[in-house]
């Protein structure tokens, strides 16, 4: 068979063939599309519930709001006290950045630029603890905070936060500094600079994107964290938005749904709104870590 | 990875005094401990000491307050006998073995048609999948409330409007058979978003020229994803099953928050175990005996892990 009779024999195939390949597509894509919406639906759930009276609840749970009014968002935001919780997350989450990134930042530096024996068994001293799950410290790391004092202290939840998101981020960052042209340092070096001023002058800058991603990442985990939160802190004004959410039920029980619901709303919007603004670095980010972790 | 390897670390220009030089080696010195010191600091006070305290103190029977009684083994006998540990340590391997058989085929399939098939709803779509992963899970514990729970639930109310009374009927989180699925679903729903993510990232990755000689060849998408797709990215779903094995060892906001563990011990895991003994009872021993049993299990998974890597390296 020469080449002109095999690409007529493939575009007759083609021809015959076509329309089975759209219909598979059409098929597959209606298929994306009500997965997606399997996604998406559920989050959209408590918006059903803000905007009720809890008469309207217990009648209709699910009809459409006849009605936009706010007091749901108010009442609950005195009832569980949210404006105290989401400060308090904030703190966490600002402590939380402040603890991971400087510190895997400056480790991630050495690791990559000043490699020697002492450095290479530093660094699998710290990929070992990218390893290891929180659940491991929980007891020893209460009866620690409690005997130096850092029982039921928001630093005393940020900090171990940080020590288990170090790891990570040390990882990521030694992967982008050895990534950048070794000639930037040698310059600095020649111009003067320091060790410490080629750092903070020349090579941190150009690290920028990975410490956007950290400071992003890092953010999101400390807002979303339970487990930790639900240990280390027990003071009810000390609650994060997180043990707030978790704690209404047990406070106010199911005829509360649609306060319930507004609090709710309120505690996931920082995290879905960084996502819907930022995904493409939040993506990014994340697979950074999947693929060189 | 590979080409950032040949980058060269720095080197001093050469030709100086000795003692010129050893001053900056000193300097280096220095300037490397300084640098290290903030993040190993963290690392040694919250994780290196309290790991060897928890083995230490799985060995005792305390409570945290006053004096400990040294066991041997004893925590770990009376967490195996007791039915309650039993159930948790199956309920998780069930969990780590439905994740590998449902959410990878799941991941994978919705992965490859959004590669494949490039059009603007697909280009949409990408962004959506990994929404879910971003909420808190004290968020999803709840929508997993509002979908589940008897009468006032999406799903019964539903069913009660469309007067399927079979459906109606079932009490997703009290039933001890389906609150383990009602559970499942809801893990499905949250964490599936990264491995859909990851092998989408990884299926990008394989080579146009493949794929259009694939279809020169007559290949149609099944086969492509079959023969050439799947074998391309072994490496990736080997990794995405041991993070999901991993995981669910770590198992604990959402049955925590949506059942409690419960009904009886239906939905409980190896973390509410720990968390009940160490915070509900206080048996701080019994308690670090769980961490170090999720820490060993966790560290079979990673050396195989480990081992997955060194054999086919290259494929990264």
């Amino acid at each position: 068979m020469n080449h002109y009779a095999a690409t007529e024999a493939y575009s007759r195939k083609l021809r015959s063939s076509r329309r089975w390949t759209l219909a598979i597509k059409i098929i597959n894509i209606v298929i994306l599309i009500i997965l997606a919406l399997a996604v998406v639906l559920p989050i959209l759930l408590p918006w059903f519930f803000v905007f009720k009276t809890r008469l309207e609840f217990s009648y209709s749970p699910w009809s459409l709001p006849t009605q936009i009014r706010w007091t749901n968002f108010q009442e609950a935001w005195v009832a569980i006290k949210i404006g105290q919780g989401l400060l308090n997350t904030l703190w966490v989450c600002l402590g939380a950045i402040a603890g991971t990134v400087p510190a895997a930042a400056m480790a991630g530096y050495i690791f990559a630029r000043y490699r020697s024996k002492v450095t290479e068994v530093l660094f699998y001293a710290v990929l070992v603890g990218y390893f290891i799950p929180v659940h491991m410290v929980l007891i020893p790391l209460y009866q620690f905070s409690s005997r130096v004092g850092l029982a039921d202290t928001l630093p005393g939840l940020f900090l171990p936060m940080a020590a288990f998101g170090i790891p990570f981020w040390t990882i990521i960052y030694r992967s982008f500094f050895r990534g950048l042209p070794g000639e930037l340092a040698e310059a600095a070096r020649i111009d003067g600079a320091g060790h410490t001023g080629t750092f903070f002058r020349i090579m941190l800058p150009l690290a920028n994107p990975a410490t956007v991603l950290a400071v992003l990442l890092v953010f999101i985990g400390a807002w979303s964290d339970y487990l930790l939160s639900l240990i280390l802190i027990n003071n009810p004004n000390l609650f994060t938005m997180q043990l707030r959410i978790a704690q209404f039920l047990n406070q106010y029980g199911t005829d509360h749904m649609p306060r319930y619901a507004a609090a709710s709303v309120i505690a996931a919007a920082p995290t879905l709104l960084l996502y819907i603004f930022g995904h493409r670095w939040i993506i990014r980010g994340t697979l950074a870590g999947a693929l060189k972790g | 990875m590979g080409k950032a390897a040949a980058v060269k670390t720095p080197q001093l220009s050469m030709g100086k005094r000795k003692a010129e030089k050893k001053k900056r080696d000193w300097h280096s010195i220095t300037f490397q401990a300084l640098f290290l010191l903030p993040a190993l600091a963290f690392l040694i006070i919250f994780m290196y000491y309290p790991i060897i305290e928890t083995f230490r103190t799985s060995l005792y029977q305390t409570t945290g307050f006053g004096p400990a009684r040294f066991i041997g083994f004893q925590n770990y006998a009376r967490l195996f006998a007791s039915e309650e540990f039993r159930t948790g340590f199956v309920n998780v391997l069930a969990w780590a073995f439905w994740s590998v058989v449902i959410q990878i085929p799941l991941a994978f399939y919705i992965a490859f048609t959004l590669v494949v098939y490039k059009t603007r709803i697909t280009g949409f779509l990408r962004a959506v999948y990994y929404l879910a992963s971003v909420m808190p899970s004290a968020i999803t514990a709840m929508l997993g409330r509002f979908i589940f729970a008897p009468t006032f639930g999406v799903i019964s109310s539903l069913a009660n409007r469309l007067e399927w009374k079979w459906l109606a009927s079932i009490d997703f989180l009290g039933n001890p058979n389906i609150a383990f699925w009602s559970l499942f679903a809801m893990a499905t729903w949250a964490y599936t978003g990264f491995s859909i993510v990851y092998f989408m990232a990884n299926i990008e990755q394989i080579p146009m020229e493949i794929r259009e000689s694939a279809q020169l060849d007559g290949a149609n998408l099944w086969q492509y994803a079959r023969y050439i797709a799947i074998p391309m990215v072994a490496y990736p779903i080997r990794i995405i099953a041991i993070i999901s094995t991993v995981g669910s060892l770590k198992l604990f906001d959402l049955p925590w928050l949506i059942t409690g563990g419960g009904p009886v011990y239906a939905t409980t895991t190896l973390a509410i175990i720990l968390y009940k003994q160490g915070f509900v009872n206080w048996q701080y021993g019994r308690a670090a005996a769980v961490g170090v049993i999720i820490f060993l299990l966790s560290l079979i998974f990673t050396i195989a892990q480990f081992s997955f890597q060194r054999k086919s390296g290259e494929l990264d």
